[in-house]
């Protein structure tokens, strides 16, 4: 930078009237406003609606009086809100560390013993995304189906508990976590593990010393990222859960659809926003420490 | 408010201000119409909307006001001419095609060169919410009972012509004037169903013949396979309080307590809460013990009459009607044309064709009559008075009864 703004100031001595010039790349400030008019029109501005219709005071059917009513934070913490934002984040906890039991080993598969296949495996994992996740879901369940070969001849009969919609949340969210940790052991210089065993490491203890510990953001980079949406799941709870297990989303969207109770609903969707911002930061804090060590 | 200009003084029974008051904004709201609909467009405008009726005094709208006095509102559109245009809103695949092509080869309406344009909602909250948000272009709307006594109590709905609806002498008596529009001016039913249940006799041998026995044999069979209950808050908790012979549009804290524990004391036995895959899976024998609509009934019947295991029962005692309607939002650009829309349904041969399409009952003796003996017979499809008479339609109270029901219902299903 330096360099580049010293340059203009040498070559501007022989002649004078020459305008001054900077060599680093200049677009103007306002080639960003047609984005940034984007994000507060269409981001910021349902936002600041969710806010106001929380602190309005519901009048009568669909009508509103704006004001600041804090009264629908205080239902949030009801003791019927409270098991089921404590039932969400346990579910989307449970449905985390079973993606990691199940994304974990498969990225490292993928990762460290193929080479001629290796784009076609992780075209394999990727190929479900394209298909819509309302049909993903949908097709689980004939799967799950106690008529189903699975209950039949397995005796696996889980449709319409919580099991089955653990089961939704890590197969609907698997290639969310392993393309971040394929990412972060393909960078992984498996030199290492060889040194550590030729030092007299066991194979687990070489994994956990040295795979784990560099592969370690990337996992918690992929925990979150399907941690977060599992958390505001609607489709799996409605779908598999035949209304046995709801989450918070579900619960939001009675609000507003049976009750039409429109404070009471954005009230429950900011709690769960702020419940979510802790986990947020947490990945932030361990994005830039990534960012840091390069793993 | 023109208070000066159009003061009437009426001598009424108390009970019927609200009307008077809701006639008066009425032409209000009429007179008001361009301005409403341009200020509707913007995010809020719900809010700018009720300020904007507050404050505009003028009459000048195109079709030369419609009212100087509350009273003459009622014939507001006499003599007004046919409009050339018929913007619907309704349920899909609601009516038979012909319907549409036959009313758009009226004489009136050939001569106009009528078009009609029809948009699809798939349910009562998404109508209301549209119309909430300020949609306005809408002639034609179809809402469920509970939906038309909120929009009545919104002042959303026009008063009906009565003038323009000779057909109307064709229907029912008994259904002109239900709970949700007791004076019979905002509405005219289309069709109407009820809620039922139904069982796999293979299974469940004891008779069962009332909603509240259907809820005791929920605990009893639910490990022999899937139970379901129909979904949403005015499902589950208005049909449990009926089971208990209690009001369904009950305000009191007292009953909600008691239909809150009857309904926890047999959740185990409730394997699902679902209103929509219910029939293919029943079709599909997979559900032993579940309610359902009629309409549905009847199809899973029939998709099922190769095994014939499955009972169909309309309950004695008390459980739910309920009703689809024609109405005419309060802001619809074209009046005239809907009440000949409405018209039209009401006739009777229409009314056949109707009811061989979607297969629910108009109530209407003269169509009726004129169906094949295996639909005009079967009591799932035209259920009889005697059954009907103890029923009762579910209505949105209020909103804090709207949002007991739905605590009830957060509470049940997380239970």
């Amino acid at each position: 930078m330096a360099v580049a703004e010293k340059t203009p100031e040498v070559a501007a001595v022989p002649v004078a009237t020459r305008r001054r010039r900077s060599f680093r790349p200049r677009y103007p400030a306002w080639l960003t406003a047609p984005s940034l008019l984007y994000y507060v029109v269409f981001f910021l501005g349902p936002m600041a609606i969710l806010v106001a219709f929380s602190l309005a005071t519901q009048q009568g059917f669909g009508s509103l009086r704006y004001g600041f009513d804090t009264s629908q934070y205080g239902l949030v913490g009801t003791s019927l809100y409270l098991t089921i934002f404590e039932r969400t984040l346990l579910m989307a906890s449970v449905g985390t560390v079973l993606t990691i039991a199940v994304g974990y080993p498969v990225a490292y598969w993928m990762a460290r013993y193929l080479s001629t296949y290796k784009m076609l495996a992780l075209l394999i994992i990727v190929v479900p995304f394209w298909t819509s996740f309302l049909i993903r879901t949908y097709a689980l369940k004939i799967i799950l189906d106690p008529h189903g070969y699975l209950a039949q001849d397995l005796g696996i009969n889980v449709l319409y508990t919580k099991y089955a919609v653990a089961v939704g949340l890590v197969y609907d969210y698997l290639p969310l976590f392993i393309l971040p940790v394929f990412a972060s052991l393909e960078r992984m210089d498996w030199n290492l593990i060889e040194a550590a065993t030729d030092l007299g490491a066991r194979p687990f203890t070489a994994f956990r010393e040295i795979t784990l510990r560099l592969t370690l953001p990337g996992v918690v980079t992929g925990a979150l990222l399907v941690f977060i949406p599992m958390t505001g799941e609607y489709i799996i709870p409605n779908i598999l859960g035949g209304g046995n297990y709801e989450f918070v989303g579900n619960v939001i969207g009675d609000q507003f659809n049976e009750a039409q109770n429109q404070p009471f609903g954005s009230a429950l969707s900011i709690a769960l926003m702020a419940a979510l911002s802790v986990f947020v930061i947490v990945y932030i804090l361990f994005a830039t420490k990534e960012e840091q060590f390069g793993a | 408010m023109n208070k000066d200009q159009d003061q009437l003084n009426i001598l009424a029974p108390r009970q019927m201000k609200p009307k008077f008051d809701y006639q008066h904004r009425e032409a209000q709201r009429a007179a008001g119409r361009p301005l409403n609909r341009r200020q509707a467009l913007g995010l809020g405008g719900m809010a700018l909307v009720a300020a904007a009726c507050g404050s505009t005094t003028t009459t000048t709208s195109g079709g030369g006001g419609p009212a100087s006095s509350s009273s003459s509102s009622a014939n507001a559109l006499a003599g007004k001419p046919l409009e050339n245009h018929l913007e619907i809103y309704n349920w899909s695949q609601y009516d038979d095609p012909s319907t549409y092509a036959k009313f758009k080869k009226l004489p009136a309406e050939a001569s106009v060169g009528m078009t009609v344009h029809e948009t699809y909602y798939s349910s009562n909250d998404e109508l209301l919410a549209k119309l909430h948000a300020g949609g306005t272009s809408y002639d034609i709307i179809v809402p469920s009972q509970n939906a038309v006594a909120e929009l009545i109590q919104e002042n959303s709905l026009l008063r009906l012509d009565k003038a323009l609806l000779p057909n109307l002498k064709y229907l029912d008596p008994l259904f002109l004037t239900p709970s949700y529009d007791p004076t019979g001016d905002y509405h005219v039913i289309k069709d109407f169903g009820i809620t039922m249940f139904f069982f796999n006799n293979k299974i469940v041998t004891e008779p069962l013949s009332t909603m509240h026995d259907f809820y005791m044999a929920l605990p009893k069979y639910v490990s022999h396979g899937r139970t379901n209950l129909l979904d949403g808050a005015e499902e589950v908790v208005p049909l449990a309080l009926m089971a208990l012979a209690i009001d369904p549009n009950t305000t009191s804290q007292s009953d909600f307590s008691t239909v809150k524990s009857f309904l926890l004391s047999i959740r185990k036995g409730v394997t699902t809460i679902d209103s929509s895959a219910y029939i293919n899976d029943a079709i599909a024998g997979k559900i032993i013990l579940s309610q359902g609509w009629n309409g549905d009934v009847r199809r899973i019947v029939q998709g099922r009459a190769k095994q014939g295991d499955i009972t169909a029962i309309i309950p004695h005692e008390a459980s739910e009607i309920w009703a689809d309607n024609w109405c005419i939002p309060a802001a619809a650009p074209h009046p005239v044309a809907a009440h000949a829309w409405i018209n039209w349904l009401l006739t009777p041969s229409t009314a056949v064709t109707e009811m061989n399409y979607h297969n629910y009952k108009i109530p209407m003796p003269s169509a009726l009559s004129q169906l094949s003996p295996s639909l005009r017979n079967d009591p799932m499809f035209n259920v009889p008075h005697s059954y009907t008479d103890n029923y009762h339609y579910i209505l949105n109270v209020s909103p804090q009864v709207v949002e007991a029901r739905t605590t009830i219902y957060s509470e049940f299903k997380a239970a």
